[in-house]
């Protein structure tokens, strides 16, 4: 049994899936933005989402080595533990069950999954 | 040249954001935002929207609810509710923003002797105001130079134990979980280094365990508060239950291994933090009962009183001093595990 995710934790765990090896701090908060447009994301609040989910052993991190044009500082890397992947794959499965009975029950009014 | 510049924010605003940053999220957070960097202003409104944030996710994160309820307890019983409400959002903010690396010798024997002095003119004020008010007798000038002597006396001891305590902690910083400072790390090293620290830990949880009993049976002799003798035994089984160590998979990779291994370093910092003022509670409980007994109080002894007050503050002081020197040591063990790199055996 594993926690079930927020809306906001299923974005940024798959922005965190979509970015592979190149998931930190500005490209997940970039990826967050277009998963959920057209809703603006705070920057700060993936930081404190992040935080959570490592928290919970959803997710891993370390430290790159600094590069120039970061001020010489190192980036945080992410990456989705099992526990992660498995919990996503729950918010997703729920969030298919959802798309069909919206699709069936708004299917005459004309109404098409997205995608 | 200039034109590198314009892409860097103005030093006097990156100085003012990196104070703001949590030590702890300061790499990445700052990093980010030099990354992101437009114009100062653009800077400056990202820091704004962000900092608050990241503040937040820290004082969550290294929120030790029985260590922070334990000492807002003790400000409690000896300064009273107003302090504690003043003080706890300092604590919350202390443990937010708590360095990622121990003191350095410097700032902790600049902080002993701001301490001694600052405690010394503190209470000399507090007595030379207080007792003539209250229309009870002054003291006399052979107190007040004893006053003085004990005050020069106390910036050395506490220099002293500070400079012991560092000491300490140079010695067991080589020795302690292993050769992270290569920077390299087989899986197989992480994993004997990873089970060295919970044998350690096992071993130290059961002495520590077995000493809280002891401590918990003598409170019971000595009449302590019922509620401390609780706290020792509830803390003592706590320990027992978790000194099994946890095993972890063989399959586990590198990144998983090492997030857990953070992530029990860290749950161990925080242990600590409540064990040590625990410890310290009892005695600092008998000063604040011998301070309030009457005879003490009605000043008939005023430098009993003041001398009680002295040694609380010591004792909150050392407590402080132990923490700060723990966390810090377990912070830079964190630290360097984040940048440890996975080396590939050959095959």
């Amino acid at each position: 049994m594993t926690d079930s995710l927020g809306q906001f934790e299923q974005i940024v765990l798959t922005a965190i899936l979509a970015l592979d090896d190149n998931a930190y701090g500005v490209t997940i908060h970039a990826k967050v933005e277009d998963l959920s447009r057209p809703k603006k994301a705070a920057r700060g609040a993936v930081y404190a989402t992040l935080d959570r989910m490592e928290d919970k052993g959803l997710i891993s991190s370390w430290l790159s080595e600094p590069t120039k044009e970061r001020g010489g500082r190192s980036r945080r890397h992410y990456r989705i533990e099992k526990s992660g992947a498995k919990a996503l794959r729950e918010s997703a499965r729920t969030a298919q069950r959802l798309i069909e009975t919206i699709a069936q029950n708004l299917g005459g009014l004309a109404w098409k999954p997205p995608g | 040249m200039e034109a590198a510049r314009l892409s860097e924010p103005p030093d006097w605003l990156e100085r003012i954001v990196l104070v703001a940053i949590p030590p702890a999220a300061r790499e990445g957070v700052a990093g980010d935002l030099w990354e992101t960097y437009c114009s100062p202003r653009q800077y400056a409104a990202e820091a704004l929207r962000t900092v608050p944030f990241v503040i937040a996710s820290q004082v969550r994160r290294n929120l030790n609810l029985p260590a922070i309820l334990l000492q807002a307890a003790l400000i409690f019983i000896f300064l009273g509710g107003t302090a504690t409400l003043i003080l706890l959002p300092a604590l919350l903010l202390r443990g937010a923003y708590q360095e990622v690396a121990r003191p350095c010798p410097q700032r902790a024997i600049r902080e002993a002797i701001l301490m001694s002095s600052g405690v010394m003119a503190l209470l000399l004020l507090i007595m030379a105001i207080w007792f003539p008010l209250a229309g009870r007798p002054g003291l006399d000038h052979f107190t007040w130079l004893n006053l003085f002597l004990l005050g020069l006396l106390l910036s050395p001891l506490l220099c002293l134990f500070r400079a012991g305590l560092i000491l300490q902690g140079d010695r067991c910083t080589p020795a302690c979980p292993h050769a992270f400072q290569k920077g390299e790390l087989q899986k197989e090293e992480l994993a004997r280094g990873y089970r060295d620290f919970q044998h350690a830990l096992l071993v130290r949880n059961l002495l520590e365990a077995s000493a809280l009993t002891a401590a918990a049976i003598a409170g019971v002799f000595f009449a302590w508060n019922g509620l401390l003798v609780g706290l020792f035994l509830l803390a003592a089984l706590y320990l027992f239950v978790d000194a099994v160590p946890r095993a972890f998979p063989a399959t586990e990779d590198f990144v998983s291994l090492r997030a857990r291994y953070q992530q029990d370093l860290t749950r161990q910092k925080q242990l600590r933090r409540f064990l040590c003022w625990l410890w310290f509670s009892p005695v600092l409980m008998a000063l604040h009962t011998r301070l309030m007994a009457e005879h003490v109080l009605q000043a008939e002894r005023p430098i009993t009183a003041m001398l009680d007050c002295v040694a609380a503050v010591i004792l909150c002081f050392l407590a402080a001093a132990l923490t700060s020197e723990y966390g810090g040591r377990i912070q830079e063990n964190i630290g360097l595990l984040d940048r440890v790199r996975e080396k590939i055996s050959p095959a």
